[in-house]
């Protein structure tokens, strides 16, 4: 039996898992995007450096792919705030930098229009709203 | 230095924007019940990388493995993205096997 693909199947399903969720939570309520970005890229180029270091092939595969991953995850800051804008994902009012885009973009919304099952069918701006509801 | 895990680090990159790439298409052509086989796929060439002696091979067989087996979770929000008008929507599916089963189950989102 060769380990290598389980632990590498294993570090990439919770890197995206973890990524997907902290990024979300994190742009949430953090009043900047660049004190995220600047935590994820240190955690990142430190893992890689751990990858590099080892010579066991098992922890340099789990460390290499965590590591690209935060690496990613620090870019994704930027592209959240981007959906935020757009309305794609949900504004938290309470968030001084959310808050602002509120008022700058008309689009922003705290509904997450996401929430539901899909239909089969498209549906307008007013529907997607009561669908949620 | 140990370049492996670096290496596979990028790979694992390049593989999971294409997830992007396939779920988005995957789901305007084939609809979002597809989900329990594409899953089932992931499980399958994960178990399988245990049987490849071969580093690489292994390594990148569990890496597509596991990208299989997240984008099956994403299928469902995608189809609503779709609907929404923020993705062109298709109306023509072709659906899986058994798909009037599949969609009585609570599709997976993480």
């Amino acid at each position: 039996m060769n380990f290598i693909g389980l632990v590498a199947a294993v570090a990439t399903f919770f890197s995206i898992w973890f990524g997907h969720v902290a990024v979300r939570k994190v742009e949430f309520i953090s009043p900047t995007i660049w004190m995220p970005t600047v935590i994820f890229a240190i955690a990142g180029i430190t893992l890689e450096w751990f990858s590099l270091s080892t010579s066991n092939f098992l922890l340099s595969a789990a460390f290499g792919i965590l590591g690209i991953t935060l690496l990613w995850d620090a870019l994704e800051f930027t592209r959240q705030q981007n959906r935020i804008k757009k309305g794609h994902s949900p504004a938290n009012p309470q968030n001084p930098r959310h808050a602002r885009l509120m008022r700058e973009y008309p689009a922003v919304t705290n509904l997450d229009l996401l929430k539901r099952d899909p239909l089969g069918k498209p549906v307008s701006p007013s529907e997607a709203i009561k669908l949620i509801h | 230095m140990n370049f492996f895990g670096f290496a596979l680090g990028i790979a694992t990159l390049l593989i999971i924007g294409l997830g992007f790439v396939w779920v988005i298409r995957g789901e305007r052509y084939f609809g979002y019940l597809w989900w329990p086989y594409v899953m089932g796929l992931g499980i399958l060439l994960i178990a399988a990388s245990l049987f490849v002696n071969n580093l690489w091979s292994s390594a990148l067989l569990g890496v597509i493995g596991a990208s299989l087996a997240w984008g099956s979770t994403e299928l469902k929000e995608q189809a609503v993205r779709a609907e929404i008008g923020w993705y062109p929507f298709h109306e023509k599916k072709i659906l899986p096997p058994l798909a009037k089963s599949i969609k009585k189950w609570k599709a997976p989102h993480l």
